[in-house]
């Protein structure tokens, strides 16, 4: 796509959300980078373009504002903000790409929050009923983006989600990432994705992966 | 937020409560900064947008380089690629906005999706695209055949606040004219009044 998609990332100034602002910065996208606090994601829209001068990347105070602006909102804050973010944005993101990228991990990261008949993704289109919520980069470690190549492979991203075309868009995003996009199916699998990166952190506590860890799928 | 898109409709088809709360299901609000594009040619237009505050241009670009305005979109207009938008084709126009611009968009699978579900949104859609081929047919007609001067006074007619909020050789390329025919012209229909 030529037209330049802009991107709003709630929770830019967080682990997850400077490295994914990081990677995706790469492309041919506009991000507009959203933190607790504002001067936070000034300095680090700062430090991105520093980093990559031909990045297009601004500090923006307000979600709504950014939310309005953007074609795609990610949501790369912790699972028990989802709703709150949710309430703020819902106007704004209506028909609009919203990525989800929790896992609802309980304090002691031996399981989830959740029932296990739900997903914190599927819970995220309940609240947002008119978005199209895709799951993506939960299954990576915020780590994983410096080094998305382990052991010469390159990591698997899953992506879940119900609109085809979203799914697309999600895709691309995610290789921009750097990652090797797979679709695993609607969104529903999101409770196995979530599911995923519970399996993986404790493997990584258990063997010490230090963080750098990720899934991939070997096949013919 | 969606106010005059849905006066805009009320005043071509009379929406329900219910109804004007089942619309703005499909809508995509977006708001677009100057300079900034809303669709760039090869791409494929996936959208229809209403201007609900701002200004927007479309325009074709030759193999010179050289920038041609089809079609400008103030409050209250609508504006697309509709041959791409209706064939899935390649955009060959690029459209982005002269001002910051608050629209709402209309995207091609909300609009199928409502062309199925609310037979108003058809008729609506139908008044929509009469009235862009009658506004196409008036433009070619003028282009071929009417005088400079009462070609720039259907532009004016047709956008009354343009000429202040875009610069002349936007206008004169839209009317498919060097900037200095264009000044030439202004300068006798002033002398005129
Ligand atoms: N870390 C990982 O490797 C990893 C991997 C996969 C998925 N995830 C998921 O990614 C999400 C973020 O994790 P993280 O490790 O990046 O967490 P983090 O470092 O704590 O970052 C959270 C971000 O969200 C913001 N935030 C917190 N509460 C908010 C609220 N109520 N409203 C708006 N913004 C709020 C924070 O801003 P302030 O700091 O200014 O409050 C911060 O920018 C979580 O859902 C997690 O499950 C993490």
């Amino acid at each position: 796509m030529k037209t330049k998609q802009t991107i709003a990332v709630i929770g830019a100034t967080g682990n997850m959300g400077s490295a994914i602002s990081r990677s995706i910065a790469t492309g041919n996208y506009r991000l507009l980078l959203i933190g607790g606090k504002p001067e936070e994601a000034k300095a680090l829209a700062k430090q991105i373009r520093k980093e990559n001068e031909s990045a297009d990347v601004e500090g923006i105070e307000c979600s709504v504002e950014a939310t309005w602006e953007a074609d795609i909102i990610i949501a790369a804050v912790p699972y028990e903000a989802e709703k709150a973010v949710a309430e703020k944005i819902r106007e704004k993101a209506n028909q609009k790409i919203v990525v989800s990228i929790s896992n609802p991990l309980n304090s002691t990261y031996d399981g989830l929050v959740t029932s296990p008949d739900i997903s914190a993704a599927e819970e995220l289109q309940k609240l947002l009923p008119n978005s199209k919520v895709v799951k993506a980069f939960n299954t990576t470690f915020a780590a994983d983006f410096s080094t998305p190549v382990i052991e010469g492979k390159q990591v698997d991203a899953f992506i879940a989600g119900n609109d085809e075309e979203a799914l697309k868009t999600v895709s691309e995003l995610v290789g921009t990432a750097g990652f090797s996009p797979l679709i695993a199916g609607d969104l529903q699998v999101s409770r196995t994705l979530e599911n995923m990166q519970l399996l993986l952190i404790q493997l990584g506590i258990k063997y010490n992966y230090n963080w750098l860890a990720g899934w991939k799928i070997l096949h013919n | 937020m969606y106010k005059s898109f849905l006066q805009n409709f009320n005043s071509k088809v009379r929406l329900t409560e219910e109804e004007e709360a089942f619309i703005k299901n499909y809508l995509t609000p977006k708001k677009l900064r100057k300079k900034q594009y809303l669709l760039q040619e090869t791409d494929i237009c996936k959208f229809i947008a209403f201007v609900e505050k701002g200004a927007l241009r479309a325009y074709s670009v030759d193999e010179n380089g050289k920038e041609h305005i089809i079609q400008f979109a103030l409050e209250g207009w609508t504006i697309s690629d509709l041959y791409s938008f209706l064939t899935s084709e390649p955009a060959t126009y690029n459209i982005d906005a002269l001002e910051d611009s608050e629209l709402v968009l209309i995207s091609k699978a909300a609009h199928e999706e409502l062309l199925q579900k609310l037979p108003k949104y058809e008729t609506y859609f139908r008044i929509q695209i009469t009235g862009a081929y009658i506004a196409m047919q008036k433009r070619l007609t003028s282009i071929i055949s009417s005088p400079l001067e009462e070609r720039y006074k259907n532009l004016t007619a047709l956008y009354p606040t343009i000429v202040e909020r875009v610069p002349q050789h936007m206008i004169a390329s839209y009317m498919g004219l060097q900037p200095e025919t264009l000044s030439r012209i202004r300068r006798k229909i002033a002398a005129k009044k």
